[in-house]
């Protein structure tokens, strides 16, 4: 099966390419961090960029890159010449040195002219800042080491050095943070005139200072708060000019996230370091999330070593499902349908239905995306296609 | 002992009047068990029988008394159950006896059971010895007692014996009177031996054990019995009497109490209120009173955790052989999974039932709601009992329906005057008689449907009048009623453990009460619920389960997408765990959640 999607990936010419680096190094550990992430020593740097380099050799390239997206951690605490090291490696990529965005994340304290000129010299196009929040008091809940005046001052170097598209992430929904406090964060990120938005609902994950809060009873789960949050931040920015493309993410015409809308489309992508996932040549898993091992995996010509599966039509239809009706856009049902024609479609459609029955969807030629009250509920729908695809495939 | 010397009686009380201590008493005047190994209480032997003052099961004991004229007396002294649901095993305990000794507490005067004890045992043409018991207290009130024997009892003050079981006065003279006053044993020169059943016991190695007096004749070992309502025979293992241990003896007499052994291993075959004859000179006349019971109260009880299944099957066979008044078979319930449908003698027997299978038999039950036996009659005259509102035909079929009602005595101060009456309307209950008690009490005799008292009526009575009111009752007519079964759905789909059958004029308030529970206890749900009420498929109250507002996580990236199924499938896995009704998943607790919260 898995070869068939290969061929026919290859087959579609342009069909998109992305390339994700995660850099796993980090100053400190944010309270609600489940990254892999370690503090940065000399040694591991080197180590680090220089299995980049091996991975990428392992990788059997089929067709130009098109987007690249460097994440962490902290990408930014590398220095002008390790980012410059790194670059290399991804220019000498097929597609590497041409390709359409490239994206790096970036700690507002770790923005130096330097860092910036040795990111544009290497052709990255995106910077996505992680201010979080403007108010001091929740920035140190956090556990987040930056200052307001760090971050305006990074936004101002950003901007001159010429980035294409700028973003701002955002958190809400912090403990003790008010309903206008959130407001108020979101009018300051927008009146800075960034081309993008991402604003992310604070979420406890397991392993993180966070959840050890809430299993305490020291913080309090509110989905009713949470929920009006977000459809006030959704109102917010759209009246703001920037249109919502995915649950979390906002952007001015033209900005959208390619590289992730490219994933959320069950487009293919490589990704290297530790604890990196990718999506490719039939296969989906992860590296090890631990930058020994990973190079010890390295050395035995291993990568992709973790959570692997195999990548047959239903389960890239069933993902494109699942992580398409986050989209504004929705999926094109029709399309997947005509490559898949083998998957439950039956008990598909009763549950698309059904969706739309009850307001949560709305159905547009073969193209089915989530209300906003569907969009609310976005991991509900994605259980219940989940338990849809797990019925007896019937034909149409 | 000569028969003529023989005394049978039982001592008859309201709960708490002191009936187990002033047993305990009696057995130690007698020398029947010693004073150091009296535990406190000792005739009731079960624990549940002491937590809640009550005896379920017989407990007789043979007492030898020398009386003040110095002659030897056996006295058979029958513990016998003390509530209105074993009313018929107490009419058949009483039926052992020639006297009662009927207890009334000092302090509280007559209360209701008292009335409705002594009332049988005058229905028995018992010799009633009144004993006004606890005179130690400083709240003792004689001159009230004595007064309600006379008003309420018909009884004249000056057989009145004063007592305290606690501080040992008037033990004497209660024996005295026994002796003196009880007639000896009645019919003993009928020409066949006859022995009353008066209750049974089963016991592992030996079988059934029949608790028996004996009227007439003997019995022995290795005679061949035979159960006159039957006819079926059984060879005699045993005889005994009760010191108060099961004693093995020759052979038992006209006049005795005791226990015959038998090859019967069934406790249902040897039923309360049979009587047994010798199949080789059989009497010709049962002894009277015998009736088939039958169950009145019914409800359905499911195991908390399904894999308890088989447990709580074991516990009710268990139950079922020392208990032939309760019955089951099994039952399945969309909502509540694999469960029995139980018949009960009334509302204490059911709760007692419920607490022995959790306490001895260590399986957590939820029980749906009771229901009683409705007489339906259909249209075109054919007739069917309904103890299970899942079983009630189509409204369109039914001419009309009949329900059990009761004859209630109430006894309450009063200050309650007022809300007593509207409980009963509530309850729509008809008072057909107001007697004045004393000072502060009055009695209330009224007419109510069983099925309104079943739910909360005893705890409503108890709230109202801060524990001073009591309550009896008998069974009274069937009557006709504007009764209506129904429904509860959700998305129209019917609920099983929920259906009902309700008063017309009660079903919207109730159904809506019951749609506002479960809308409160059903988390919230992605697509809409609804949840309504129907009789006969004409919806009478309708709610909403909340609607879920968020879920969906922030962050879904790449790297995020093994997680995020992760974290789906274990969502996907949870549905399967729920109860799916229609297409609606509900937590399997839920339903039971609502059903506790009644
Ligand atoms: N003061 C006093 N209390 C008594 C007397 N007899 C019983 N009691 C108390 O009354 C309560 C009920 O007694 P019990 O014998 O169990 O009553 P039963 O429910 O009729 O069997 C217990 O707390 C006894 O201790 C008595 O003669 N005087
Ligand atoms: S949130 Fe980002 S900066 Fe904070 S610890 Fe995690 S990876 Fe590092
Ligand atoms: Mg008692």
């Amino acid at each position: 099966m898995s070869h068939l999607v290969t061929e026919q990936a290859k087959a579609e010419t342009g069909a998109p390419l992305g390339l994700y680096v995660h850099v796993p190094f980090c100053a400190s550990t944010c309270d609600f961090c489940a990254f892999y992430q370690v503090k940065p020593t000399a040694r591991s740097v080197d180590g680090f960029l220089t299995g980049i380099a091996r991975e990428s050799e392992m990788v059997a390239w089929d067709r130009p890159l098109t987007t690249v997206f460097w994440g962490g951690g902290t990408p930014g605490l590398l220095s002008p010449g390790d980012l410059r090291r790194l670059g290399v490696v991804v220019r000498g990529i097929p597609g590497g040195a041409t390709m359409q965005e490239w994206t790096v994340e970036l700690a507002p304290a770790s923005v130096t002219p330097e860092r910036l000129a040795a990111l544009r010299e290497i052709g990255v196009t995106r910077v996505s800042l992680g201010v979080q929040s403007f108010q001091p008091g929740l920035l140190d809940a956090l556990g987040r080491q930056h200052t307001r005046e760090q971050v305006d001052r990074a936004y101002d170097r950003i901007r001159s050095a010429g980035f294409a598209s700028v973003n701002l992430d955002l958190m809400f929904a912090l403990p003790g943070q008010t309903a206008e406090e959130w407001a108020a964060d979101v009018r300051e990120a927008v009146s800075r005139g960034p081309d993008h938005i991402s604003t992310y609902c604070l979420t406890f994950e397991e392993d993180t200072a966070l959840w050890v809060k809430l299993s305490q009873g020291r913080v309090k789960l509110d989905p009713e708060h949470e929920a009006r949050l977000y459809e006030a931040t959704w109102a917010q920015l759209g009246a703001a000019g920037y249109g919502q493309y995915e649950v979390s993410n906002f952007a001015r015409p033209g900005h959208a996230c390619r590289h992730n809308l490219n994933t959320w489309r069950m487009h293919e992508w490589v990704g290297l370091g530790p604890s990196a996932a990718s999506q490719q040549a039939g296969c989906r898993g992860a590296n090890v999330a631990d930058l020994d091992q990973w190079l010890a995996h390295l050395s035995r010509g291993e990568r992709v070593t973790e959570d692997r599966v195999a990548l047959t039509p239903a389960l890239l239809a069933e993902d494109a499902l699942i992580f398409g009706l986050r989209l504004n856009a929705g999926v094109n049902v029709v399309e997947w349908r005509d490559r898949c024609p083998d998957a439950p479609w039956l008990a598909v459609e009763a549950l698309l239905t059904r969706l739309v029955e009850d307001g949560l969807a709305l159905r547009e030629d073969g193209t089915v995306r989530l209300t906003d009250r569907g969009r609310l509920l976005a991991d509900s729908v994605g259980a219940e296609v989940m338990a849809a695809f797990a019925e007896e495939a019937v034909a149409l | 002992m000569p028969a003529k010397n023989t005394r049978n009686f039982c001592i008859i009380a309201h709960v708490d009047h002191g009936k187990t201590t002033l047993s305990d008493r009696l057995l130690e005047h007698t020398h029947t068990i010693e004073q150091r190994v009296m535990t406190d209480q000792h005739l009731d032997s079960m624990d549940l029988e002491k937590e809640r003052g009550i005896t379920i099961k017989s407990h007789p004991v043979t007492m030898t008394y020398r009386a003040k004229n110095g002659q030897d007396y056996k006295l058979n002294l029958m513990d016998t159950p003390g509530h209105v649901d074993f009313s018929y095993e107490v009419s058949r305990s009483l039926a052992a006896c020639e006297g009662a000794v009927l207890l009334i507490d000092a302090a509280q005067g007559v209360e209701a059971q008292t009335v409705a004890n002594a009332h049988l045992a005058f229905a028995q043409k018992l010799k009633v010895i009144p004993v006004i018991n606890k005179i130690d207290l400083p709240s003792a009130n004689l001159e009230l007692c004595t007064r309600q024997l006379e008003d309420i009892l018909s009884i004249p003050a000056e057989e009145a014996i004063l007592a305290s079981g606690k501080s040992g006065i008037g033990i004497e003279d209660i024996l005295e009177a026994v002796v003196a006053r009880v007639p000896s044993p009645r019919w003993t020169d009928y020409p066949q031996t006859r022995c009353l059943v008066f209750d049974s016991l089963y016991d592992s190695y030996r079988g059934c054990i029949a608790y028996v007096r004996v009227f007439s004749g003997t019995i022995k070992a290795h005679d061949m019995m035979m159960l006159m309502s039957n006819g079926q025979k059984a060879e005699v293992k045993e005889v005994g009497v009760f010191m108060p241990k099961m004693t093995k003896i020759g052979s038992l007499g006209a006049g005795d109490v005791g226990y015959i052994v038998s090859s019967i291993k069934n406790t249902a075959d040897v039923k309360t209120g049979d009587t047994i004859t010798l199949a080789a000179r059989p009497a010709t006349d049962m002894l009277p009173g015998y009736k088939e019971v039958r169950p009145l109260v019914f409800c359905g009880l499911y195991p908390l955790e399904s894999d308890d299944y088989e447990k709580l099957k074991a516990a009710l066979g268990r139950l079922r052989l020392n208990d032939a008044a309760f019955v089951y078979a099994s039952e399945s319930s969309l909502a509540l999974g694999f469960g029995f449908r139980c018949g009960f003698l009334g509302l204490l027997h059911m709760e007692i039932i419920q607490e022995r299978i959790r306490r001895e038999h260590g399986v957590d039950i939820i029980s749906t709601y009771p229901s009683v036996i409705y007489h339906v009659i259909k249209q075109g005259g054919e007739e069917m009992d309904v103890d299970n509102p899942v079983n009630m035909p189509d409204p369109g079929t039914i001419l009309e329906i009949k329900e059990p009602t009761i004859h209630a005595s109430i006894i309450l101060p009063n200050d309650s005057m007022g809300d007593i009456l509207s409980l009963i309307m509530e309850k729509r209950g008809v008072c057909e008689h107001t007697d004045t008690l004393d000072m502060n009490r009055v009695m209330l005799r009224c007419v109510l449907p069983l099925n309104e008292i079943l739910v909360d009526f005893n705890d409503r009575l108890k709230s109202i009048t801060h524990g001073y009111g009591s309550m009896d009752y008998e069974l009274g007519d069937y009557l006709t009623s504007d009764l209506v079964k129904m429904d509860i759905m959700i998305n129209g789909d019917p609920v099983d453990a929920f259906a009902c059958i309700v008063h017309r004029e009660k079903a919207e308030a109730k159904g809506r009460q019951l749609c506002e529970k479960l809308a409160e206890i059903i988390p919230p749900q992605m697509f809409k619920v609804a949840i309504q009420a129907a009789i006969g498929g004409k919806i009478i109250a309708r709610d909403n389960v909340r609607e879920m507002r968020k879920d969906v996580t922030a962050k879904c990236y790449g790297g995020d997408i093994s997680r995020k199924r992760k974290l789906l499938d274990k969502q996907k896995e949870g549905k399967k765990k729920m109860k799916l009704i229609g297409k609606v998943s509900i937590p399997p607790d839920a339903f039971i959640k609502v059903l506790q919260n009644n």
